[in-house]
């Protein structure tokens, strides 16, 4: 665990190593196998279906999906592991200052919708670095786009990889290892094969499969516990009372894993991130107009919301079943090794979900279906990070700075190249992650938030702002965003530097989940301070940003481009 | 300007080689028909047209919003005044929610964990974990349901433009046919 905030107090109570390694029924099932190898064979099936070969069906599903499936898209590209399995655990162990986990990933949406879907719409390009690129009509910073996405996408990744071994351990009764390495190669192929359209169609199934098994889990837990009836999101305050009063206090003190300071930044991290990642910007790329891309904005907020209003409810759940488990269950609690559910270890944590409906012992096959819904989230976001590696790679490197005249073949062959070599690279640093999943992902928005959120919003708001400009910005997102993370990595992978980080005094003021709070304000300070020296963009440039502003309808497949290059609509005259 | 020039002749034969360009690039040829009749209604101008463009002269002069700066804190067209105000008001009562009941919890720790709702949430809880996401949920469709409004205030029809499109091709496929 890496970050101080996150090390809750309980912790410290953890003493002798016992018999106890976790308390998810270990072992090989046979129903809940089944229903994940029936999910994937689905999603495998629409993939094949829907495959593609052309590039605009590859990255951007030919701009033809309407609001409510890309809204399910935009829940199911955006709950991961991390939303599904690792949120819940942060507000078990970390209480409320786990919630600025809930907060962040949740009210970004709002930022991202009034300041950026609708204009990224009409800018209608296929990927981040294209918009980095051409608005700042640099390769340069084409470049830097390209290589940040590339790493937004493995660090991210690495977190899904965690909770894919997890559930393979519970349902398949494999290592953590064996299962990190099943559930991957899947991925790799499924996304290698599929493409954005296939990847899209199945985003609809993948979120109907991943909220259905979520609630209802919830539910079921809830009615069998006599805790909640029709609307178990609101029902929950007497059992939150009850953690309160008799199991551990510490889980609604405001700053008891951390401070004021440290709840702000990470939700501001989490916020801002949610504006700066490439793989949710793609989303709105792939709708057929801006008013599509404003709706379903809102219908993904409202998707999202159904599932994390539903992680505390969980948290609290699990928290009361962990203490005093209905199934005959060793936890660490009960085992004498944690003082209370916040200080359950790791690994307890982050398949508390899946935990919950088992410890209320309820059927194999329910239990079964929550840990696929958790593969499924997993699955859907990974795909959906890959998609926009493999465009960062084959559209934005290969073709656009390396060979001007690639074919599209070409293309879609660098594209699945970089998704395979990824995607091992990923499984290998997922065997032995060096935080919780919810950690992890907080660390893919930190890099967003600090690299892409300053370029993309001056970008979009400020047409004065320069080439020069972007690329000192980013620059100065990659080294506080890379910094912070290095500093709180590195001593774990190394016995040279004791402790858990190189400097903690660094480590408290930027905690690498939440480096942006510092690295925002100060990416745009430099951008609006080197773009004010060097010299303004030129007109087709500022013609450009205005057209992403332009209330006037655009065609389909026309980009911002396309149009503010034709000197102007024939309105004009 | 030669592009000038171009839009002058309105959607005839010089503005069909930028159009051609346009399609190829889209890779596919039956759209050469539907940009080219799309690129002389301007999309959304068949409503302006049939109307006598009442729906454009309402919403005030004709701008062109290529020509007007588009700078965060400079406002330059009335669509953008409209649009910013909202965007600004709403940004507000967001950052109220979000931030706030955090904030509160610090000058008011006491009050916030003491005070319970719905049968037992401390109200920090609740406010964090319920209201707070509803809350940015809620403004989000307020938002799109205002930016609707705006369209529709300043003549803008995203429907109609997308039908447009597609009305436009078979249109343009038959006008096309019938000269020649």
């Amino acid at each position: 665990m890496i970050d101080p905030a996150s090390i809750p107090a309980a912790v410290g109570t953890v003493v002798a190593q016992v018999e106890y390694t976790n308390a998810l029924d270990p072992g090989f099932k046979l129903v809940p196998a089944l229903t994940v190898v029936a999910m994937l064979a689905l999603f495998l099936g629409v993939g094949w279906f829907f495959r593609v070969a052309a590039v605009d069906d590859l990255w951007v599903a030919g701009r033809s999906i309407g609001p409510i499936e890309n809204g399910m898209a935009i829940g199911a590209n955006w709950m991961s592991a991390a939303s599904y399995l690792g949120v819940a655990a942060l507000v078990a162990t970390l209480g409320y200052f786990g919630l600025a986990y809930v907060v962040g990933w949740t009210t970004g949406y709002f930022i991202l919708l009034i300041f950026m879907a609708a204009q990224f719409r009409r800018f209608g390009k296929y990927t981040a670095p294209d918009f980095v690129g051409d608005r700042f009509y640099s390769d340069t910073a084409r470049g830097i786009a390209a290589f940040t996405t590339l790493a937004i996408a493995f660090v991210y990744a690495i977190g899904q990889g965690s909770g894919m071994g997890l559930m393979a351990e519970y349902i398949l009764g494999v290592s953590f290892e064996v299962g990190v390495i099943v559930f991957m190669s899947v991925t790799i192929g499924y996304v290698a094969l599929s493409g954005m359209l296939g990847a899209t169609k199945n985003m609809a199934i993948q979120y109907t499969i991943l909220i259905v098994a979520f609630l209802l889990g919830m539910y079921a837990v809830g009615w069998s516990q006599g805790w909640s009836t029709v609307m178990p999101y609101l029902e929950f305050g007497p059992e939150t009372a009850l953690i309160v009063e008799e199991l551990d206090r510490q889980f609604i003190e405001p700053f008891a894993s951390g401070s004021y300071y440290a709840w702000v930044a990470l939700a501001f991290s989490l916020i801002f991130g949610t504006c700066g990642l490439p793989h949710v910007l793609v989303r709105f790329y792939t709708v057929d107009n801006e008013r599509t891309a404003r709706w379903s904005t809102v219908w993904g907020l409202f998707f999202i919301c159904l599932l994390y209003l539903g992680t505390a409810t969980y948290a609290v759940f699990g928290s009361i079943l962990y203490e005093d488990p209905v199934q005959d269950t060793e936890t660490a609690v009960t085992a004498g090794e944690a003082t209370s559910f916040m200080g359950m270890p790791g690994a307890d944590a982050d398949a508390l979900v899946v935990l919950t409906v088992q410890l209320a012992d309820l059927p194999e096959w329910l239990v079964g279906l929550v840990a696929a819904g958790g593969v499924a989230a997993a699955l859907a976001t990974t795909a959906g990070l890959f998609i926009s590696a493999s465009s960062a790679a084959a559209h934005d490197i290969y073709t656009n700075l390396y060979k001007e005249d690639a074919t599209q073949r070409e293309q879609v062959i660098v594209g699945r190249v970089t998704i395979v070599a990824i995607g091992l690279l990923v499984m290998v640093i997922a065997i032995d992650p060096p935080a919780l999943i919810g950690e992890l992902v907080g660390m893919a928005f930190a890099i967003a938030a600090c690299v892409f959120f300053p370029v993309f919003f001056l970008g979009l708001w400020w047409e004065n702002a320069t080439q020069e400009g972007a690329i000192a910005g980013m620059l100065t997102g990659i080294v506080i965003s890379f910094g912070a993370i290095l500093n709180a990595t590195i001593p774990g992978y190394t016995d040279a530097i004791p402790g858990d980080a190189i400097s903690p005094t660094v480590a408290t003021v930027l905690p690498p989940t939440s480096s942006a709070l510092i690295g925002v304000p100060l990416a745009f300070v430099v951008i609006v301070a080197v773009s004010l020296v060097t010299s303004d963009p030129p007109e087709d440039i500022k013609r450009l940003v205005r057209q992403c502003h332009s209330p006037k309808p655009m065609k389909r497949s026309e980009s911002a481009e396309d149009v503010a290059a034709d000197g102007g609509t024939p309105a004009d005259d | 300007m030669t592009d000038d020039e171009a839009a002058d002749a309105g959607g005839s034969t010089p503005a069909d080689a930028t159009d051609d360009e346009a399609a190829d690039a889209d890779g596919s040829t039956p759209t050469d028909a539907t940009d080219d009749a799309a690129a002389g209604t301007d999309g959304s101008t068949p409503a302006a047209e049939a109307d006598g463009g009442t729906a454009a002269v309402a919403a005030g002069e004709e701008i062109d919003y290529l020509e007007r700066e588009v700078n965060l804190f400079r406002p330059s067209t009335p669509f953008m005044r409209d649009n910013l105000k909202m965007i600004f008001t709403l940004f507000g009562v967001w950052v109220v929610f979000v931030f706030g009941p955090v904030t509160a919890s610090l000058f008011a720790e006491e009050f916030m964990t003491e005070t319970t709702v719905l049968g037992g949430f401390p109200l920090n809880f609740f406010l964090t974990a319920i209201v707070a996401p509803l809350a940015a949920l809620v403004l989000a469709a307020i938002y799109a349901w205002y930016r609707d409004r705006l369209d529709r205030k300043y003549g803008i029809t995203h429907g109609s433009g997308e039908d447009a499109g597609e009305t436009g091709a078979e249109g343009a496929t038959a006008d096309g046919g019938e000269p020649s």
